[in-house]
C-alpha cells in the first residue's frame, strides 16, 4: 500500500534530474486522500526530505507541527546532505524499516516509538523531564547483558538490576492490574513506567496522525485579522510561504553543480601565478616604464663599461703615448675622461679617481637635465606630396635654350611675338624698339625712341603687322613692314591720322586725356598721354586696344577714338588684359582683378587674390581661367567658374615675378621673376566641369645673368610650338624650345 | 710598326689583318697578313699602312686613312669594335681602309651680311644668297663675278637651275627666293671672261606667296621650280620657256636696296600650281624626281607629293618642327631632315614603319639648318647647325668624319656640296666657308 506512491515518488525524483523539469505538485496529487490519512508518516518523511517545493501543501498547522518534530528527529541526516541521491535512498531505506516496525510492531518498533516519544516529550515539555537513573550513556545495553548491573547512578554507584518477572507474573499483574497494559518496560533505566492516561491518549493521536497535544484545534475559528474593507486595493492577508524561509531546491542544486566541480577539480580558485621563465638579462628595461603613465620620461641609462675599463684591457684598447699626447690637443670636452691601463692583477688596480666626481654628475644630471619628451610624427614626407603626373608624360615643354637674340644694350622689358610666329617685338630700357625673325634670332628692324619701351605688342591680327610701344608717355603704332603689299598700303591708311588731334572726353572742361598724332619719323600714329603709360594690350579682333596710364584708357584705332569707361576703382589699376575670345575686360588693381562685361560696362567678377601687388596677368585662351602673379613672389590661379578665391595659390619664387603666360594651344603656362628664373608649369584646364585644373611644375629654365636691370623682365610663348621666349635683363631674349620624344 | 712592336711586347691578344682597299694601285699594300695586337686605334691602323707603303715606295708621302670593317668605321680601339661587333679574333679580318677626310679651309668669301642661302650644284659657280638681299655668283669659288640685285627683302634661298639641251649652254639660269614674298629668275652668261664684278637684273619676277618664301628647288629636268612659302603653301612655276602665255610684261616700281624708286620694265609669272596641305609654314622642299617633291613643314611633317595630282602621297609626322630636309643616300630615297633641336633624323620611305626614324645623328648642339646628301656617295651627308659647325656623316658610323668650325661659332644658316670633294657652307658671320679635298670613295 505504502510503497507505491514512494515508488512512484523515487522515479518522479530521477526523472526531475535527468530533465530537469521543474517539479509540479502532480507526484503528491497523485496520492489518494484514504491513504493519505493512513500512512501519515510517510508523508511526513518525504515531505521532509522533498523540502521546500512540497511545502506549499503544507497548509494546515497540524502537519506543520508534525513536520517540526520529524525534523529534529532525522535532522542528523538532512544536516549531512552532501549527496542529495545518497540521502535520499538512506532514508528510503529508513521508511521502509520504519513501515514494518508500525505493521507488524515487533519488540524493537516499541523501543523505537518509545524512544521516540520520550524525545517527543521532552522536546515538548522539557520541564517535566525527569533525568536518567542510569549513566552509562548511549552505549548497546548488550554490553550489561550478562552483568548484574544495568549501569551507574550519579554518584557512580552500580545501579543493580531488578529480579526479573517471570511471564507468570506479569501475566497474573496484567490479569489483576486493569492498568497494566500502560506499563511499559525501560530498558535503560530497569524500571517499569505506568503511562498516564493522557500520555496514551496522545500516542494514539500520534498514530493516528492528528495533533499529539490533546488541547490543540485543528479547525480553529477563523479570525480575520486584517481589516482590508476600507483598502482599495485587495491586500492578502495570506502568511508567508514558507517557501520564502527555506533554501532554494534550485539554488542548491547550483551549489552541488559547484561544489562538484570544485571536487572534481574543475574550477581552480585561484590561479598560482606563472613567473616567465626566461627574461632578457641585459635588455632594456622599457618595458617597467611602460607601467608608469604617460608623462614618465626614463632617465637617460649610464654608459655600461667597457673592455677599456677591465683592469687588464686587450693591447688594442691601450693608446699610444703618440694618441696620449694627442688628446691633450684636444678639446676638454673630447677629451677621453679615462686612459686605459694594463694592470698585472685586479689587486694593483688603483681606486678610480673619479668615482665621486662622475657619480655626482650623473646624479646632477638626473635631477637636474630637463627631459622632453619630443613628438615625432611618422609620416613619409613623399606621401604627402599630391600625386602629380611625371613632367616626362607631359611632354612637350621647353627645357633647352637654343636661340639668342642679341642686339640689345640694356634690359629688355617687353616681348611680343606675332601671331604667325614668324618675328618677335621687343622693347628694352635702351630706347629701342626691334623686330626678330623666331627662327634665326636676325634684327629685321630698329626703332629709336628717347625713353625707355614699357612695353611692345603686336596686333593679334595676321593681316596687320602693327605693334603698339609705349614709351614713356607716348603710345606708338608703328608699321613693322612685315606685311605684304597690300596690306601695306591697308595699313598705311589705318595709320593715318586726318583731323590732326582728335580727342575723346566725357568731361569737356579738363584737358584731353589723350592725343592722336602723326608722327613722321616712324610712319606711325603717336597717342600723347598725360601720365607715363605701363601696359598695352590689344583686343581679340585687333581694332580696339587699352592702355593703362594708370587710368585705363580704350582706343578704338580705327575710329582713332578714345575713351575712359571704367573709372570707379578701388585703387591702382596696374594691368589691363581683354578677354581672349568674349567681350570681358580684366583690370587688376594692386589687390584685386576686377572682371568687366565690355558690351553693358558692368563689373561682373572681383578676384581676391590676397596679394599686396599685383605684377601681372594672364588669361587662359579658354576664357575661364586667370592667372596672377604679384610681387611677392607669388602666383595665384583662379578659375572662374569655381570661385572668386583663388583655386590655387603658389609660391615659388624668392623675388617678386614679373610675368605670367598662358600657351595658346598647349596645356602649359609659365612665369619669370627677378631671380633670372622662369618656370614652366602644366596648367591643364579640362572642358569638364567637374574636374579640376591640373597645374604641375615641370622646368626650371636659367640661363639669363643676373644683372641690375633684373633677371627675367618678361615670358611669352610661341604661338604655335611649346616654346618660350624669355626677356632678360641681360638684355638677352632667350628661345627654350622642347626636345623631341625619344622615340622620334 | 706601333702594332708589331705591341705585339711582340705584349700580351695582347693578336689578330690576323689583312688590310684591303679600293684606291689605285699605288696605295695597295701587300695582301699577306699579319698579326696585329688588338689594342690598336685608328691612328695606329693608318701608320702602320703608311709604313707598308713607304716600304713599297721609298718616296711616298704619308696621308690619312679611315678604316672600314663589314661597313663600318673603325673608330673605337680595335678590341673594343670587335667585340661589339661579335667578329671573332680567330679567322683572318680584312679591314678595308680609305683616305680620311681632311678638308682643307680655303679662303672665306666674304659678304655684307648674313649668308643665308648657298647652292654648289654648279662646278665652276658657286651661288649665295645674302641677307642684304643681293645674290653673288662665285666664279670657281674665290672671285664674285656676279651680283643679282633686284629683291627687297633678305634671300633665303638659291636654286641654280639645271641646264637642258634646249637652252644656251652658255647661259646659267638661277632663281632665288626672298622674304619679301618674291621669286626671281637670273640669266647669267656664264661664258663672260670679264673679272670685273656684273650686276645682274632679274628677268622674271614669280609674284603669288602670301608670305615670305622659304625654300626653292629645282625640277632635274630644268624647266620647273617650286618654293615654299610661309603660306603654308608650296607654288610651282615655269622657268622654262619664255614664250608661254602666262608672261605678263609689267611696268612697275620696283624698291631696291639701294633707294630709289626706278621703273622698268619687267616680266612677271604666275604660279603653274599650287601645292596644299601643309598647315605651317613650309620650310624646305626638294624636288627629287619630275613627278615627285618632298617638303618639309614648321607643322612637324614630311610630306612627298605628286606634281601630276598636286596630292601628297606620302605623309611622315614627326615630333619637331622640320626645317630642312634632302634626299638622297641609298639609292636616293632615303629622307634626311633637321630641325627645331639638334639631331638630324634619317628616314627610309620605303619601310612600312616610318615615324622612328633609320638613323640619328646627334652631335650637333643647336638646330639644324641645312642638311644635304652628297650627290653621289650613298653614305655622306653633310649638315650645318647653329651652334657654328658643319659636320660630314658617314651613315656606316653614328661618329661624324669630320666637323668644320669655320665660321668661328656663329650660326651657320646654310651649306652644301660644291664639285664633290668641297663643302660650301654660308652663316650668320657674313662669310661664305670652303672645305675642300674631302675625298669621298
Amino acid at each position: 500500500m505504502g510503497e507505491k506512491p514512494l515508488v512512484g515518488k523515487k522515479r518522479m525524483k530521477r526523472k526531475y534530474r535527468d530533465n530537469e523539469i521543474e517539479p509540479r505538485s502532480t507526484p503528491i496529487d497523485n496520492i489518494p486522500e484514504e491513504e493519505e490519512k493512513e500512512i501519515p508518516m510517510h508523508l511526513l518523511d518525504d515531505w521532509s526530505d522533498d523540502g521546500s517545493d512540497d511545502v506549499d501543501f503544507l497548509e494546515d498547522e497540524e502537519s506543520s507541527d508534525e513536520e517540526d518534530w520529524t525534523d529534529e528527529s532525522e535532522q542528523s541526516i538532512s544536516d549531512d546532505g552532501d549527496d542529495v541521491e545518497e540521502t535520499s535512498e538512506d532514508e528510503d531505506g529508513d521508511l521502509e524499516e520504519d513501515d514494518e516496525c508500525i505493521v507488524f510492531g515487533g519488540k524493537k518498533a516499541e523501543s523505537s516509538n518509545e524512544r521516540s516519544i520520550a524525545a517527543a516529550e521532552e522536546s515538548d515539555s522539557s520541564e517535566d523531564e525527569v533525568p536518567n537513573r542510569n549513566t552509562i550513556g548511549d552505549v548497546p545495553l548488550e554490553w550489561y547483558e550478562g552483568e548484574e548491573h544495568i549501569g551507574y547512578d550519579k554518584t557512580g554507584k552500580k545501579i543493580k538490576k531488578q529480579a526479573k518477572k517471570d511471564k507468570l507474573d506479569s501475566f497474573l499483574a496484567g490479569a489483576d492490574n486493569s492498568g497494566n497494559w500502560r506499563k511499559i518496560y525501560d530498558d535503560y533505566n530497569d524500571e517499569e513506567i505506568e503511562l498516564t492516561k493522557e500520555e496514551t491518549k496522545l500516542i494514539r493521536k500520534i498514530i493516528k496522525g492528528k495533533t499529539p497535544h490533546s488541547d490543540a484545534n485543528p479547525y480553529e475559528e477563523y479570525i480575520d485579522w486584517f481589516n482590508y474593507e476600507d483598502k482599495n486595493h485587495p491586500v492578502s492577508s495570506a502568511p508567508e510561504p514558507k517557501s520564502r524561509f527555506l533554501p532554494s531546491r534550485w539554488e542548491h542544486k547550483k551549489v552541488v553543480k559547484l561544489v562538484r566541480a570544485i571536487r572534481n577539480g574543475w574550477i581552480k580558485a585561484d590561479k598560482p601565478k606563472e613567473e616567465p621563465r626566461c627574461f632578457l638579462l641585459w635588455g632594456d628595461d622599457t618595458t617597467e616604464n611602460e607601467r608608469r603613465g604617460l608623462s614618465y620620461i626614463p632617465a637617460p641609462k649610464a654608459k655600461l663599461p667597457g673592455h677599456e675599463l677591465s683592469y687588464k684591457p686587450p693591447v688594442e684598447y691601450i693608446p699610444t703615448q703618440e694618441e696620449i699626447n694627442s688628446y691633450q690637443l684636444m678639446h676638454e670636452e673630447d677629451r677621453p675622461k679615462f686612459i686605459p691601463r694594463r694592470l698585472e692583477s685586479m689587486r694593483t688596480a688603483p681606486a678610480y679617481d673619479n668615482a665621486l666626481k662622475e657619480s655626482f654628475e650623473r646624479l646632477l644630471d638626473l635631477y637636474l637635465c630637463p627631459r622632453i619628451r619630443k613628438k615625432r610624427i611618422d609620416i613619409d614626407p613623399e606621401s604627402l606630396k599630391p600625386k602629380l603626373p611625371h613632367p616626362k608624360d607631359l611632354q612637350p615643354y621647353p627645357t633647352m635654350c637654343f636661340l639668342e637674340y642679341k642686339g640689345h644694350t640694356g634690359p629688355v622689358t617687353s616681348i611680343s611675338i606675332h601671331v604667325s610666329g614668324e618675328w618677335i617685338a621687343s622693347g628694352s630700357n635702351d630706347g629701342t624698339a626691334r623686330i626678330w625673325e623666331v627662327e634665326n634670332g636676325r634684327c629685321l628692324k630698329i626703332w629709336q625712341f628717347d625713353e625707355a619701351i614699357q612695353h611692345v605688342a603686336w596686333n593679334p591680327l595676321p593681316e596687320l603687322p602693327i605693334i603698339a610701344v609705349s614709351t614713356g608717355q607716348d603710345v606708338f603704332l608703328l608699321d613693322t613692314g612685315c606685311g605684304s603689299e597690300d596690306q601695306s598700303q591697308n595699313i598705311k591708311g589705318l595709320l593715318n591720322v586726318n583731323v590732326s588731334v582728335l580727342t575723346t572726353n566725357s568731361e569737356e572742361n579738363s584737358a584731353p586725356l589723350v592725343t592722336w598724332v602723326n608722327h613722321e619719323k616712324y610712319d606711325g600714329i603717336r597717342l600723347k598721354h598725360f601720365k607715363l603709360v605701363t601696359t598695352i594690350d590689344w583686343h581679340y579682333k585687333g581694332d580696339y586696344f587699352c592702355t593703362v596710364v594708370p587710368t585705363i584708357l580704350i582706343h578704338q584705332l580705327s575710329k582713332k577714338q578714345t575713351q575712359n569707361s571704367i573709372k570707379k576703382l578701388h585703387g591702382l589699376p596696374v594691368t589691363a588684359v581683354f578677354h581672349p575670345s568674349r567681350p570681358f575686360f580684366f583690370v587688376s588693381t594692386k589687390k584685386n582683378v576686377r572682371v568687366y562685361n565690355l558690351s553693358n560696362q558692368k563689373l561682373i567678377k572681383k578676384l581676391e587674390t590676397g596679394f599686396r601687388e599685383i605684377s601681372s596677368i594672364s588669361i587662359h585662351p579658354g576664357g575661364d581661367n586667370v592667372i596672377v602673379g604679384s610681387k611677392e613672389g607669388k602666383l595665384c590661379w583662379f578659375d572662374m567658374d569655381l570661385s572668386c578665391k583663388p583655386y590655387k595659390t603658389m609660391r615659388n619664387n624668392l623675388k617678386d615675378i614679373t610675368g605670367v603666360a598662358f600657351h595658346r594651344s598647349y596645356p602649359l603656362f609659365a612665369i619669370c621673376s627677378h631671380d633670372s628664373i622662369a618656370y614652366v608649369f602644366h596648367g591643364m584646364v579640362y572642358s569638364d566641369l567637374n574636374q579640376n585644373p591640373l597645374i604641375v611644375p615641370l622646368k626650371i629654365l636659367r640661363g639669363h645673368k643676373k644683372t641690375n636691370g633684373g633677371g627675367v623682365l618678361d615670358c611669352k610663348f610661341h604661338p604655335k610650338e611649346p616654346w618660350l621666349f624669355t626677356a632678360g635683363g641681360d638684355s638677352v631674349i632667350k628661345l627654350y624650345c622642347n626636345e623631341a620624344p625619344s622615340m622620334y | 710598326m706601333v702594332g708589331m712592336m705591341n705585339g711582340g711586347v705584349d700580351d695582347a691578344r693578336l689578330v690576323e689583318v689583312r688590310f684591303v682597299t679600293k684606291l689605285p694601285s699605288s696605295l695597295k699594300v701587300p695582301m699577306t697578313s699579319m698579326k696585329l695586337s688588338t689594342k690598336l686605334v685608328r691612328a695606329e691602323l693608318s701608320e702602320i699602312v703608311n709604313y707598308l707603303l713607304l716600304s713599297m715606295d721609298s718616296e711616298f708621302k704619308q696621308i690619312a686613312f679611315d678604316f672600314i670593317v663589314n661597313g663600318e668605321f673603325i673608330r673605337i680601339p680595335l678590341e673594343e669594335f670587335l667585340l661589339r661587333n661579335g667578329i671573332s679574333t680567330e679567322r683572318v679580318l680584312e679591314i678595308e681602309y680609305v683616305k680620311a677626310v681632311v678638308p682643307r679651309e680655303d679662303d672665306p668669301l666674304p659678304h655684307d651680311d648674313w649668308v643665308s642661302a648657298v647652292d654648289g650644284s654648279h662646278p665652276s659657280f658657286i651661288a649665295s644668297g645674302c641677307y642684304d638681299g643681293y645674290a653673288r655668283l662665285w666664279k670657281e669659288g674665290y672671285q664674285c663675278s656676279h651680283v643679282l640685285e633686284g629683291h627687297s627683302g633678305a634671300i633665303s634661298s638659291i636654286c641654280i637651275i639645271k641646264e637642258n639641251d634646249s637652252r644656251n649652254s652658255n647661259n646659267l639660269h638661277i632663281v632665288t627666293a626672298s622674304k619679301d614674298r618674291d621669286l626671281k629668275l637670273w640669266q647669267i652668261n656664264a661664258d663672260s671672261t670679264i673679272d670685273h664684278l656684273t650686276k645682274v637684273r632679274s628677268l622674271k619676277t614669280f609674284h603669288g606667296h602670301t608670305g615670305s618664301v622659304q625654300c626653292v628647288s629645282g625640277v632635274p629636268s630644268g624647266d620647273m621650280v617650286c618654293s615654299g612659302s610661309w603660306d603654308s603653301s608650296i607654288k610651282l612655276w615655269n622657268v622654262g620657256d619664255e614664250t608661254e602665255d602666262d608672261l605678263v610684261i609689267k611696268k612697275r616700281k620696283v624698291h631696291t636696296i639701294g633707294g630709289g624708286l626706278n621703273e622698268e620694265s619687267h616680266l612677271e609669272g604666275t604660279s603653274i600650281s599650287t601645292l596644299k596641305g601643309h598647315t605651317e609654314c613650309v620650310s624646305a622642299v626638294v624636288w627629287t624626281e619630275r613627278e615627285t617633291i618632298y617638303s618639309a613643314s614648321f607643322d612637324h611633317s614630311v610630306k612627298r607629293w605628286d606634281v601630276q595630282t598636286g596630292k601628297h602621297t606620302w605623309n611622315l609626322a614627326s615630333g619637331k618642327l622640320l626645317r630642312c630636309i634632302d634626299v638622297g643616300g641609298e639609292s636616293s630615297a632615303l629622307v634626311a631632315a633637321g630641325g627645331a633641336d639638334s639631331i638630324i633624323r634619317v628616314w627610309d620611305p620605303r619601310k612600312p614603319d616610318t615615324l622612328t626614324p633609320t638613323f640619328k645623328f646627334m652631335s650637333h648642339s643647336s638646330w639644324i639648318s641645312a642638311c644635304k646628301w652628297h650627290k653621289s656617295s650613298w653614305y655622306h651627308l653633310l649638315s650645318s647647325s647653329y651652334d657654328g659647325k658643319v659636320m660630314l656623316w658617314d651613315i656606316r658610323t653614328l661618329c661624324c668624319l669630320a666637323v668644320m668650325d669655320s665660321h668661328s661659332g656663329e650660326k651657320v644658316l646654310c651649306a652644301d656640296w660644291w664639285k664633290d670633294d668641297s663643302i660650301i657652307s654660308g652663316g650668320a658671320d657674313s662669310k661664305l666657308s670652303i672645305s675642300s679635298r674631302i675625298s669621298i670613295s
